[in-house]
């Protein structure tokens, strides 16, 4: 089966993703970027930001092209399909590349310089893995999408590669990769063979049969470990710690959508039929997500690990709305996703920003209010939209997740889920209170200024937190529109 | 007897082997303390899922399973280098490759 000129055209968000890459790839050969020289030329370190200036202009510009150019339909045989549901997926992968790579530019300067060019080229294949996946509707190409999309953050999550705790981070979150995958494909092989096909509509054709229950049940758990749903989420608070901030402010929402668009087009898509199957064992691992995702985050003191757990608890809640199965709860997926997407990477570029000179830990955080004003209150307003408050991101994401849960007659769910918001009210605002209320430590330095781009990215994840507050429904309807027109009702 | 025995075994044998390999894998992940270890036993699981799918090919009649296992192959190959390469990184921070040595993120 040779492509033809369509099947590219159909294919471009992908392929214009890769082409960023090669371009990164090329100018970092090109220019003498590396350090080891003995005089390095003048003007070197400007050209070295350039690399991270050509990724992050490339993912933008592919983002603004998903606006100009439109080739809707399937391609390669059916392969793959470049529908709303996809789109809208592959714009949350851009821009999260795009933030990240925003975010990325001053800590890479200044941790390794020498080695940027390979740090934007994984993370921009991470991308390209990711709007692959989001149109894949078969089985081979959804597996090796997901590994583009994996096996660079393995790499990303080393950088700190002479750190023994970057290491260790990067270690779990590739034995848990590397072992979760093993799993999916195991299950996937069930499921192959239950339908003998590869196609994910043909999966739907068929009747379930126990063993393509155990391929369900096997996907469902590589899956939970990728997304990092308990019981399979001990990776993340470490790895959270310990790799490159930028870089977790990438892992903690682009990877996530890549799960979640491929347990949509196995589930949603091809196994719906088989629903009463899948339905209860998901809402038990969702409920179970929330719940101790909340309850791990209480007592930590390090910011990091208390994002890392609002994380786990908000893949939870991300479950719920997976798993409620209608448009309206697909829909709300995306738009949770999308809101996700700015508020914990905006929280984890402060994280960054703060990191410089300070430790993660929460004293010394104190009073930072008092020496950073504007550092402070946008990482007020994101741990606000983390928390749900009105009038931000994260409040309309809660609320229309429980509208729909509330519809699908998921009342105890509900109820959970507001508890739950309640206590990780707490948690959010404990890391508030230490920026505010309480008095700087003895001595404390005020932070370094801000790099441009670091700044840039801050304003721009702000920009979507309250933006996606004040006027919701220019998100909202996109999303619920890609959702209905991929469930066809 | 003859008959059986001329046919070989039959999907559900190869199947049964496969799970016993995966489970195999699946032990040696969690009680191998040695990285490289821990690597061969994901390897063991990958080999499990191209069993299973080239014996499903074989019950089908169809290239489907085959081709996916060569794809599978492909991609364990990937995952695996960089694998050893983070191996390596390990060595060289805490001179040791148990997977006890890297131990201090807590909390």
């Amino acid at each position: 089966m040779t492509p033809t000129a369509a099947d590219l055209a159909v294919l471009a968000v992908p392929l214009l993703v890769l082409a960023v890459a090669l371009a990164v790839f090329a100018v970092d050969l090109i220019l003498p970027l590396h350090a080891g020289r003995p005089v390095e030329p003048p003007g070197v370190g400007t050209v070295r930001r350039g690399v991270g200036a050509v990724a992050a202009l490339g993912l933008v510009g592919v983002l603004a092209a998903t606006w100009l150019v439109r080739a809707d339909g399937p391609a390669m045989g059916g392969a793959f399909v470049q529908d709303a549901y996809a789109l809208y997926l592959q714009r949350i992968a851009l821009l999260a590349g795009a933030l990240g790579v925003l975010g990325s530019i001053d800590h890479a300067d200044r941790r390794f310089p020498d080695r940027q060019g390979e740090y934007y080229l994984m993370l921009v294949l991470s991308v390209a893995g990711m709007t692959l996946l989001a149109g894949a509707r078969e089985l081979v190409l959804l597996v090796v999408a997901f590994e583009l999309m994996g096996i660079p953050l393995y790499v990303l999550a080393a950088m700190h590669k002479t750190e023994a705790e970057g290491v260790e981070g990067a270690l779990k979150l590739y034995l848990v990769g590397a072992v979760s995958t093993a799993i999916t494909l195991y299950g996937l092989s069930f499921l192959v063979a239950h339908a003998d096909s590869t196609r994910i509509a043909e999966l739907l054709a068929r009747e379930p049969t126990p063993m393509a229950v155990l391929g369900m049940a096997l996907v469902l758990a590589g899956m939970g470990f990728k997304v990092g749903a308990v019981p399979f989420h001990l990776w993340i608070p470490d790895t959270y710690q310990s790799a490159p901030a930028p870089f977790v402010a990438f892992l903690s929402v682009g990877p996530k959508a890549a799960g979640f668009a491929a347990l949509v087009r196995i589930f949603i898509e091809g196994l719906n039929a088989a629903r009463d199957a899948w339905w209860p064992v998901l809402l038990a691992i969702a409920v179970a997500t929330m719940v101790l995702g909340n309850l791990f985050a209480v007592p930590q003191r390090n910011v990091r690990r208390i994002l890392a757990f609002s994380g786990i608890s908000h893949i939870g809640l991300l479950l719920v709305a997976f798993g409620i199965g209608t448009a309206q709860g697909l829909g709300v997926l995306l738009f949770y996703l999308t809101a996700y997407t700015f508020t914990n990477m905006g929280a984890f570029f402060v994280v960054q920003a703060v990191g410089r000179t300070r430790s993660d830990d929460l004293d010394d955080w104190r009073g930072l209010a008092r020496q950073h004003p504007a550092l402070s209150l946008a990482m007020l307003i994101f741990l606000l939209s983390l928390g749900g408050i009105p009038f931000v991101a994260g409040f309309w994401a809660k609320l229309m997740l429980f509208w729909a849960a509330w519809e699908r007659g998921l009342g105890l769910v509900v109820f959970l889920g507001v508890a739950l918001a309640v206590l990780a009210l707490f948690y959010y605002l404990k890391v508030a209170r230490s920026i505010y209320i309480e008095a700087p430590a003895e001595g404390a330095e005020p932070l370094p200024p801000l790099g441009r781009p670091t700044a840039f990215a801050i304003a721009i994840a702000l920009a979507g937190v309250v933006g996606m507050g004040v006027v919701p429904g220019l998100f909202l309807d996109p999303a619920l529109a890609a959702a209905r027109a991929l469930l066809g009702g | 007897m003859n008959e059986i025995l001329a046919q070989g075994p039959g999907p559900g044998a190869w199947m049964l082997l496969a799970a016993l390999l995966f489970a195999i894998g699946v032990y040696g992940v969690l009680t191998r303390r040695n990285l490289v270890a821990i690597l061969v036993s994901v390897e063991l699981m990958a080999n499990a899922v191209n069993l299973n799918l080239v014996t499903l090919s074989r019950t089908h009649g169809s290239l489907t399973g085959q081709s996916f296992a060569l794809f599978t192959i492909a991609l364990t190959v990937a995952e695996v280098v960089v694998g050893l390469a983070l191996v390596i990184l390990v060595h060289r921070t805490h001179r040791d490759i148990d997977a006890d040595a890297p131990s201090r993120l807590r909390g």
